[in-house]
């Protein structure tokens, strides 16, 4: 008994065939594209955030000596060398301890304040940098999609107890 | 197409080879024991790691005035590889700095590389008025209209980087208490004498690594470095301002070789002025050699010791109070001399006062009681009393080279009987202007004696942590110190102490003419002039400690220190918002205290 070996009844024309195979790889290449666009837009923002960061703490060291400055400026302008000069420079003298007369004000108490005691300085509040630019890709994928999910699979019309 | 097929597989195969050769490369790579060198060595390339050192912590007065900070200098020098024009670099610097036109040229036209350096520093304190001179260059150079051939002057290269410098706004005011910080050394600056030593770790902070990438990316936030603990002192400005101003004119007036007034809190310990000379300009401070050469100390007050003199007086007659040898209305028989162990003691005019009681005794300043005084108390308990009053120690005072005399004692090689009729009034015995204050201060405070102490307060994180007053015993009764104040605020009255006496206020005080040792004996003919006052009387406030050191003008303390207490007291009080008597007391009481005067 002879095999007679048909062709089979049906066959995809050679043209689809192409369409797929070019579909296929078209969509692989817009999957790479999308991930690796998203990846760089993610990057660049990283990118940023840190140089403002970096800036912000340039803008903090630069302030940090200002504030040093200014303030060792003003004890100067009213040290008592300069207060003293200032004083002889208006023509006034410091009071003679025999002229002085003591009063007693009614009500008013000496200046008891203590120094430079300060109040506790409120906690500053911590810089925190969004997950986005310090999670990996993937990391960041199954995040979103975590959190998107629970809110699909919620239904809106469910009893509540 | 079997052929075809062939060829596809052996391409494959050997593509299959070449991939696992690089994976087999790869991890060879990796693995290799130079390749950890390679990984460290990569890292100076992707990031700079530096040591930070913190801002030094803020010394503040008692009313939080500035005495010691920072302010902003700028260190300029040459990035070799940004220069573009180096003559213009170099005239502006020459300029501006003053520094040799061809040194800066040489600099700027230095090749960076192969040995020689890519940054120099041409100097590390340039004032910021300066570098607004490098900006208006920099300005007016930007601004410049040009010609059609002619290039645009660029400073590119010439670098400038702020950095803090320590700053004392109030110059020389309290130097000796402060003592200074060598801020010209950025790296391994440390604080020298006064507070700036005793406290400099605290000041300092702690320095701390930070590493910092060049990646973008890998910037996270810097660890926040907390800069050095502030400090508040215990000592006013106004009144250290005060106490300084009397001690230069008193030395102008009396001629003295130097001097201090210490003014003291008898119920903490506080440190209220400390005035001495010769004072140094901390934001100067390499004139230090110059100022104090050897063996000058930087504060006398807590490192220079001497034969204070009948001041001394007071100790005794509270240790014979306190022992009951005496009572206040005791006589002692005086006919100008006393005998004790085989050496005459004489008063200080050679003269006979015949019946005394103690107040008359302390009121003449007879040596002849007092050495009488020492004998009855007896040689232990009399140098008991002088240790339970730290006579043999420092103080522990927190300031940097405090020193003290050790103590002769019974049994020592140089102890000898008369060292007991001498020390009684202060001769034979050394001590330090603090010393005398802290043992003054049992007296002024019901018995009870403080460590001095200038640092009230630290400030760590904005949190304000406060120093505690130490006991540093209890050598008398607070009985015994009543009497004693009793009878040194009713010799105060007298006539023969009307220099010290002050309108308008009751205080005790004694004063003393310490004769000086040389190597032959008590052959100088100046005198240490001493004076040592308390008050108000009923509840004093201060303690005031005077010491001229050998004034030419005269050789008595009453001469000399007793009018320098009664000027400093008198404008103590006003800075002080202390009432006069008859505010705080009454007019009646203030009465019957003049009534019990005369």
């Amino acid at each position: 008994m002879s095999t007679i070996t048909q062709p089979p009844a049906y066959k995809q024309a050679p043209w689809r065939r192409q369409i797929q195979i070019v579909g296929a790889f078209m969509l692989v290449l817009v999957i790479v594209a999308t991930i690796a666009g998203l990846y760089l837009s993610i990057s660049g923002r990283a990118a940023a955030a840190g140089r403002r960061i970096q800036q912000l703490e340039m803008r903090e060291h630069a302030l940090n000596l200002e504030i040093n400055d200014l303030r060792s400026h003003l004890a100067k302008i009213s040290s008592s060398i300069s207060l003293n000069e200032r004083i002889g420079s208006l023509n006034m003298r410091t009071v003679d301890p025999h002229t002085a007369i003591y009063l007693e004000v009614p009500g008013y108490s000496p200046d008891l304040r203590k120094g430079i005691e300060k109040a506790p300085l409120p906690e500053a509040p911590k810089a925190q940098l969004l997950p986005e630019y310090t999670s990996s890709l993937w990391d960041w994928l199954r995040d979103k999609i975590w959190t998107i999910s629970p809110n699909l699979t919620e239904n809106p019309n469910e009893a509540q107890p | 197409m079997k052929t075809h097929n062939g060829r596809i597989l052996t391409i494959c195969i050997i593509a299959t080879i070449v991939a696992l050769a690089i994976c087999v490369q790869f991890v060879r790579i990796q693995n290799m024991p130079v390749a950890q060198q390679i990984l460290d060595d990569s890292k100076a390339y992707q990031g700079v790691t530096q040591l930070v050192y913190p801002n030094r912590g803020n010394i503040y007065d008692a009313k939080g005035r500035l005495l010691a900070g920072n302010e902003t200098t700028y260190e300029v020098g040459l990035d070799l590889n940004a220069i573009l024009q180096p003559e213009t670099v170099a005239k502006a610097v020459s300029d501006v700095m003053g520094i040799d036109y061809d040194k800066v040229l040489a600099y700027a036209t230095t090749e960076p590389g192969n040995g020689n350096p890519f940054y120099i520093q041409l100097d590390g304190f340039v004032s910021p008025e300066k570098i607004m001179r490098f900006e208006a260059l920099v300005e007016e150079y930007a601004d410049m209209e040009l010609g059609r051939n002619e290039i645009r002057p660029r400073l590119n290269g010439l670098m400038w980087t702020p950095h803090n410098k320590r700053s004392y706004p109030e110059g020389t005011t309290g130097s000796n208490v402060l003592g200074f910080y060598k801020y010209l050394d950025r790296t391994q600056g440390m604080g020298y004498f006064g507070v700036e030593e005793t406290y400099n770790t605290l000041l300092a902070g702690t320095p701390q690594m930070v590493y910092t990438a060049f990646d973008p990316q890998k910037l996270s936030m810097l660890d926040e470095i907390p800069p050095g603990a502030d400090i508040e002192l215990t000592f006013n400005r106004e009144i250290q301002a005060m106490a300084e101003q009397e001690l230069d004119e008193a030395i102008e007036w009396s001629g003295a070789k130097g001097g201090t007034i210490l003014i003291y809190n008898p119920k903490n310990g506080e440190i209220i002025a400390m005035a001495n000379t010769p004072r140094l300009d901390p934001n100067k401070y390499w004139n230090y050699a110059e100022l104090f050469p050897n063996p000058e100390p930087f504060n006398p007050t807590i490192s220079k010791t001497y034969e204070p003199g009948s001041v001394f007086k007071a100790i005794t007659v509270a240790i014979a109070l306190d022992t009951n040898v005496i009572e206040m209305e005791t006589v002692y028989q005086d006919d100008g001399s006393y005998e004790i162990g085989g050496v005459e003691i004489r008063n200080w005019d050679y003269g006979a006062y015949g019946d005394v009681d103690m107040t008359d005794c302390m009121r003449w300043s007879l040596n002849t009681c007092l050495a009488w005084m020492a004998e009855e108390i007896g040689p232990d308990n009399f140098y008991s009393y002088l240790k339970a009053f730290g006579f043999d120690r420092n103080t522990g005072i927190d300031l940097g080279g405090e020193t003290h005399w050790p103590l002769k004692l019974p049994g020592d090689s140089n102890w000898y009987e008369i060292d007991l009729a001498t020390n009684a009034f202060g001769q034979g015995i050394s001590v330090t202007p603090i010393q005398m204050a802290m043992a003054t201060g049992a007296i002024a405070n019901e018995g009870k004696m403080y460590v001095p102490h200038i640092v009230k307060a630290v400030i760590i994180d904005g949190k304000r942590f406060e120093v505690d007053p130490v006991l540093a015993g209890t050598p008398i009764s607070a009985d015994t110190a009543k009497k004693v104040t009793e009878m040194l605020t009713e010799t105060l009255m007298d006539e023969s102490y009307e220099n010290a006496y002050i309108d308008g206020y009751t205080f005790a005080g004694k004063t003393g003419t310490g004769q000086i040792p040389t190597e032959y004996g008590y052959t100088n003919p100046l005198t240490n002039a001493s004076f040592v006052g308390w008050g108000p009387s009923e509840d004093p406030q201060v303690v005031i400690y005077v010491w001229m050191q050998e004034p030419t003008r005269d050789i008595w303390g009453s001469q000399i220190a007793a009018p320098i207490f009664s000027k400093v007291v008198e404008k103590l009080v006003v800075l002080m918002d202390i009432p006069p008597d008859s505010i705080r007391l009454g007019e009646n009481a203030v009465l019957q205290v003049l009534e019990s005067g005369e």
